[in-house]
Order: structure tokens, then sequence, then C-alpha cells
């Protein structure tokens, strides 16, 4: 069982994921990090998928991959496209680090090992987009419309910052 | 033949046949960009009053493409010293894999189909935005600054274009209930979607034909702006991807034009008798030669001009639209 094809699907993603992630962290051009997150987050949807949940899978990749990663490139390319991040070295700093990752590793694995999931209805999965749209427009539905007020907040927030720009630059001249 | 396999147990038998499947696909896939090259050379030719090619293969020209392609690959790889090396040689590949990966859930007929999931129209919206990343990446890599803006104007032209490709199909969706590609070909039974959704189709066209960046729309590329666009540096068969990538997508966006408006495979009234694959590349070949129209008839459009179309009227248009549709759909009952 355990060396189901799932299972090394699982593992090839999940490694992809991690590795995606560690390169992102490691990499000095900025440019080069967006594309190592690219795979993570492409990565994430595979699992997305193996676990039946084709809407969101399809989803992450749409705003994350999609948009979120464009909307990075471009403020990149908009600055300092050519921006390199220096690496800081200490050796002190380096200890505590590895001795807090390995703290947040055992406590993250005896967190997720102890938990007990409770057996869920297994229906989930059947026509998951109609499930996920039924359950948005009516269980949630004051949720759902303040995070789209939340949204227009944001929105109308960008094109006042944008706006004030302009009008400053046309005074200076 | 495909639903059983697709229910079937997963086996390596199983995966050997959607393997040679798939390759099958690509090289189908191979051979149509290679004729639509040709077929897109002709047309304009004779739109323009000459001739086209007509020396390599015969008086139609018919191995001119085959040639052009055997002289990209034997071409020397140049790869300009400043160039971020790695992203230089991946951008091509993040370019293309998404293009041929988005073929995946087209149904070509009721039985010939690769994946029947529930999300397939999502699936191809979500994928082919991957492309974008690889045309950025490619301008950003090549350390060109023609080929940063073509790659920039790229993302922009994306992005913005995406957003009503996706708004004028939700009427569609609303129609059908369904984001599933066979069933929306199933729900066309009684009446095409360019019957039902013309004002859909129409801006789902001209956003599908920005998507594609061709002509009137091909500002990632303007020959006489910005050398080549995003891929002035690539030379052989890395640009031969590029172009690859391009021309795959046409062959995806004309099916999935097939598929949502046009009927798929379902016949005329009273021409049922001719098989489904026969009309599905009718139709698909009508989206084809319309694409070619456009890119022989319409001059290129300014960038501002471009984006001020795209989101105030396009974007407005396709939002109407939805609104039309669910209130005929609630107060007509129509469907």
């Amino acid at each position: 069982m355990i060396f189901s094809g799932e299972f090394l699907i699982f593992m090839l993603l999940a490694l992809i994921a991690v590795m995606g992630g560690v390169l992102m962290i490691n990499l000095t051009k900025v440019v080069h990090m967006v594309v190592a997150l690219v795979f993570t987050f492409v990565s994430i949807a595979g699992i997305f998928v193996l676990l039946s949940a084709e809407f969101i899978a399809a989803v992450q990749i749409l705003i994350y991959s999609g948009a979120v990663t464009i909307i990075m490139l471009f403020g990149i390319m908009l600055t300092r496209h050519n921006d390199e991040s220096e690496p800081k070295t200490g050796r002190l700093r380096k200890i505590l680090l590895f001795l807090g990752v390995l703290g947040f590793g055992v406590v993250f694995y005896i967190g997720v090992y102890n938990v007990d999931f409770p057996q869920a209805a297994n229906t989930l999965h059947e026509n998951n987009t109609e499930q996920i749209g039924i359950a948005l427009y009516s269980k949630y539905i004051i949720p759902f419309e303040l995070t789209s007020v939340i949204l227009l907040v944001a929105l109308i927030g960008a094109i006042v910052l944008a706006k004030r720009d302009d009008q400053e630059e046309a005074d200076k001249e | 033949m495909m639903e059983g396999l697709l229910a079937a147990e997963a086996s390596w038998l199983n995966f050997g046949i959607f393997f040679l499947l798939a390759v099958v696909l690509l090289f189908v896939v191979l051979g149509f960009v290679t004729y639509a090259i040709l077929a897109e050379r002709k047309v304009m030719g004779f739109m323009q009053l000459r001739y086209g090619p007509n020396q390599v293969g015969g008086r139609f020209g018919l191995l001119q493409t085959v040639a052009d392609v055997l002289k990209l690959l034997i071409k020397e790889d140049t790869i300009p010293k400043l160039a971020d090396r790695p992203l230089f040689i991946l951008a091509p590949v993040i370019a293309f894999t998404p293009a041929f990966m988005v073929l995946a859930v087209i149904p070509f007929t009721d039985k010939f189909y690769f994946a029947d999931i529930g999300v397939g129209l999502l699936y191809y919206i979500a994928i082919s935005g991957l492309t974008t990343i690889g045309i950025v990446t490619g301008g950003w890599a090549s350390n060109n600054k023609y080929a940063l803006m073509g790659g920039m104007r790229a993302a922009a032209q994306m992005i913005s274009y995406e957003i009503p490709l996706v708004m004028s199909v939700i009427g569609i969706i609303l129609l059908t209930g369904s984001l599933n590609l066979n069933d929306i070909v199933e729900a066309q039974k009684n009446g095409w979607f360019i019957i039902w959704q013309p004002i859909a189709f129409i801006v789902f066209l001209i956003a599908a034909v920005a998507e594609l960046n061709r002509v009137p729309f091909d500002l990632p590329e303007a020959e006489s702006e910005l050398v080549a666009g995003f891929h002035v540096e690539y030379s052989g068969f890395r640009w031969a991807f590029f172009m690859l990538a391009e021309y795959v997508y046409m062959f995806a966006m004309a099916s999935l034009i097939t598929v949502i408006f046009l009927g798929g495979w379902l016949p005329l009234p009273f021409l049922g008798f001719i098989p489904g694959a026969v009309w599905f590349a009718l139709k698909f070949t009508v989206v084809i030669f319309i694409l070619i129209w456009f890119r022989v008839t319409f001059p290129r459009i300014r960038a501002d001009q471009l984006m001020e179309f795209g989101w105030k009227v396009l974007l407005p248009v396709a939002l109407a639209n939805i609104f039309l549709t669910a209130i005929l759909k609630e107060l007509l009952n129509i469907f």
C-alpha cells in the first residue's frame, strides 16, 4: 500500500514543492526566485488534484501561478529588475536558525501525527465545483460578500494611490 | 473507447496506451502546425494578390514549412553572453509545455477525448496563463531592452484579456450548469451557443485573438517597434519552440471556440449522417480561416488603445452579458 502510484506521485509533487521553496530562499536573483515559486505553486495544485479537489487545483494555478506571479514579475521589472539579494552570513545566526527550524519541524511532526481527523462525509469530491458554489452562496454568503467589499476597498485604495502620484507630478511640472 | 479507458483501473498498460495516444496527438498537432503555417502564408498571399510559397514541394509549396523547420533545427544555437543562461534555456520550455497540456481537455468527438474532468474550461484558462510566465522570463533572460518590453507587453495584454475571456464564457456556464466541456457540447443539442450567446461569442473571439498574440493584438512582437519583441535574442530550435507554442495555442483556441460556441462535433439539422469528426474538422477549419483573415485585414492597434479597449469596452460588455443571461434564464426559463 505504501508504494502505490498515489504515494509516488505525492512524493514527487511534495519534493518539487519543497525544492521550489528552498530554491526560492537560496537563489540570489529576484526573477529566479519567482520562477522557483511557480514550481511550488504548480506542484501544490498537483497535490490538490491528488485529493480530488480539481476546482481548487485549477483556481490555484489560475490565481497563484497566473495572476500573482505575473504581478510580482511586474513589480520587480518596474523597479530594479536586476536586483540581487546579498546573502547575510553569521555563525550564531545560522545555528539559531537551524535550531528554530528543527524545533518547528518537531512541533509540527508531533502536532500533525496526533491530530485526529473525524471521518467526514466522503462525497465531497463528487461535483466539488457545484458543492463549493452552493456552500458559498447559501451558507457562507455574508463572509463571501464581505470579502468582495474588502477587495473593493483595496481596489479603490490602489486607484487613489495611483491618481495622487499623477497629480503631484503634474503640479511639479 | 475512451470512456472505458478513463474508467479503468490505473495500470502500466493503461499508462502506456495514454502515453502512446498523447504521442500520436503530438504528431497530429505538429502536422497541423506545419500546414497551418503554410495555409496562413497561402491565404495571406491570395488576399494580397500574390501566390505565397510555390517553389518547394510542388505547385502549392507543400514542403515549404518542412524545409523552414529543418533550417531552424540545424541552425547555430546562440545564447547571448550576457543573457541569464538557465532562464534563457528554461523559458521556451515553460512557454510550450502548457500549450500542449491544454489539449488534454478538448473533446474532439463524443468518443474521442483524453480527459473528462469537471472543470475542463477552467483548466484550459488556468493552464494557458502559465505560458505568459515563459514569455516574460524569456524576455527578461535575454537581457535586451526590446525583449524585456515585449515580455512586459505580453504579460499586460494577456492578463487584461484573460478577464473578458473568462467573463464571456460565464454566460454559457450559466446556461449549461457545468464547466465540463463534454457537457457544454451536449447542452448545444437544441441550438449552438453562437445563437444563444452572440455577445459572448464576439467578446470571446476578440479576447481569444488577443490571447493568441495575433494581429491586430500582436504588440508583444510588433516588428516595427520592438524588432521582434520577446524573442529577439532567440534563434534556432529555441525560437522554433516559441513559434510552436503560438501555433499549438492557435490549434487549442480554435478547438475551444468550436467546442464552446459552434457545437463541437454536433451536426447541422438533417445532416446527422456525416460523422462527428468531420463536423469538428469543418468548424475548426472555419475558425482557423477567420483567425488568418483577421491577421490579413486588420492593422495593429496602439498599446494604450489595446488596454482601453480591453478594460473599458470588452469587460463591461461581458459583464452586461452575464447580467442579461441571468435575467433571461430566471424570467423566461427557456433553458
